[in-house]
């Protein structure tokens, strides 16, 4: 970039310099206040010092609304972003990324993020702690699970999956009530109702933890040790409503199949405390109308019936 | 449609050329897919005579409608963002032809599902379209998927559906189970028209 861009443009809100071949942006960015644009796609840019430093703290960092690097070579999202506090649109598109960094939190007012394409294996629970996310597209990734707190998602409107290495989604997604659009198509989704049988007993710190719970056996802080407090406060509520147990790390892992669309049935994960502790809808065998219609009280359709316009690829 | 009684290829020289020739085309009995494929093809694709209908959404790919054929054929354009795609589909028994203005799409051709079928859907083949390329398809040809899969550009392609047809099926890929869908349009005749 010439160096004297800033004083020949200090008005300029949108760059393009796409398709230019560009391996960095230097510090001439650095000094334009009303830039809110910049796009950069399809450049060699993603080795170290093709961003500038103090990007977050600039008037660009300021300014700066969408941001799109897609078609680069960035093997990690570059951490000079994230200061960009007042970013609302980022796309990573095509890059060579392996991982989101936990730190995404910080792009508070991101609502359009765009990360399909890369080598990506697993989210981020604090990805979910961004408030105003929109758009999430992950698709062709290497995505093996979703974190359940992205259910914290509220204002998730679309979110694109397709292309990972999914095969079953957590039952936390049906909370996402806004979803209009949810893409899963090339995802090894397990068809079939499937239990998983390996479990663990509980040991006996669990056990007495549940007991302690579940009867309510009073205790104060400065009767236990730190460590037993902390334990004591990390206990999961059975997702049976009829069953009132906790759990702490001994769980069972259960597909269930929901219903979205009528015939389709989707595998989400249930945690349960133990395997004597049914689903709350009785078993899911084969799709059949029958069964669709005695699953109808179920609290889960009830939520899948919200999902109106989901879109199964 | 059938054999035309004589080959005549017409190119369409801008858009306003090619709607106005396709009008005439089916204003006809006999109406050639072949004819009506190479006059699509033939359109040099010219964003200045198209950008007023290409209204792109963030979330989903836009269905943007140009001209309503006198009831013979519906005309639109379909604006395609990165990774954006659509389901599997049918087409309720019409002709569909879909020409490449800007980008690429990838079209995925499925076999029909089974009746009782409760398996995977099974892929004919799969191409990538570009700039300018039109493809056909009907529904004794089979199904198709069609795909923006660039994550770093959008497509732009312009569709002819004869008859015209406002609901279809979608497929299930993992089971062959179809649903009716009904189609909307994001835009007509360059105005936005929400539903």
């Amino acid at each position: 970039l010439p160096s004297g861009l800033s004083q020949w443009f200090p008005e300029l809100e949108v760059l393009d310099v796409s398709g230019t071949g560009l391996a960095e942006l230097g510090a001439e960015l650095l000094a334009l206040p009303r830039l809110h644009t910049l796009l950069a796609k399809n450049n060699r840019l993603g080795g170290p010092g093709s961003l500038p430093k103090g990007l977050g703290q600039a008037p660009l960092g300021r300014s700066l609304r969408v941001l799109n690097f897609s078609g680069n070579r960035f093997a990690e999202l570059p951490p000079d972003l994230l200061g960009l506090r007042g970013l609302q649109s980022l796309s990573l598109g095509g890059n060579r990324l392996h991982d989101i960094p936990p730190d995404i939190q910080e792009l508070r007012s991101l609502e359009f993020l765009y990360l399909g394409g890369n080598f990506i294996t697993s989210i981020p629970p604090e990805l979910a702690n961004l408030p105003s996310l929109s758009y999430l597209v992950l698709c062709d990734n290497k995505i093996q699970s979703i974190p359940p707190q992205l259910a914290q998602l509220h204002s998730l409107r679309s979110l694109s999956l397709h292309n990972n290495l999914l095969t079953y989604l957590p039952r936390e997604i049906l909370n996402l009530v806004h979803l209009e659009e949810l893409s899963l198509r090339g995802n090894p989704l397990v068809v079939r109702f499937v239990r998983d049988l390996t479990y663990n007993p509980p040991s006996l710190l669990e056990l007495a933890g549940r007991t302690i719970k579940t009867r309510s056996v009073p205790y104060a802080h400065s009767d236990l040790p730190q460590n037993l407090v902390r334990y004591l406060s990390l206990a999961s509520n059975c997702p049976n409503p009829k069953c009132g147990g906790v759990y702490f790390d001994s769980c069972v892992r259960q597909i269930k199949f929901v219903d979205f669309c009528g015939k389709y049935r989707l595998p989400l994960m249930h945690y349960l405390c133990s395997p004597e502790c049914s689903s709350p809808c009785s078993s899911a065998s084969q799709s059949s109308t029958s069964q669709s219609e005695s699953d109808s009280e179920d609290e889960a359709s009830v939520a899948a019936r919200r999902m109106q316009k989901v879109l199964l690829g | 449609m059938e054999q035309p009684v004589q080959t005549e290829t017409c190119k369409a020289h801008s858009l306003e050329e090619l709607v106005r020739i396709l009008h005439r085309i089916f204003s006809e009995d006999k109406i050639s897919v072949e004819e009506v494929q190479a006059l699509m093809e033939s359109y040099e694709s010219n964003p200045e005579e198209w950008l007023q209908y290409a209204k792109f959404d963030q979330y989903r790919y836009t269905r943007n409608l140009v001209d309503k054929g006198n009831g013979k054929f519906n005309l639109m354009i379909l604006c395609w963002g990165e990774g954006h795609g659509s389901s599997i589909h049918d087409h309720t028994d019409s002709h569909c032809f879909m020409k490449i203005l800007q980008g690429n799409l990838k079209e995925t051709l499925f076999e029909w599902p089974e009746k009782k079928g409760n398996g995977e859907m099974t892929k004919k083949s799969e191409r990538v379209l570009r700039e300018n390329q039109c493809a056909y398809i009907n529904d004794s040809i089979g199904l198709h998927r069609v795909e923006n899969i660039s994550h770093t550009e959008t497509a732009v392609s312009l569709h002819l559906y004869s008859p015209p047809f406002d609901s279809c099926n979608t497929f299930d890929q993992r089971t062959g189970h179809k649903q009716k869908v009904k189609m909307t349009f994001y835009s007509q005749f360059g105005e936005r028209t929400p539903c």
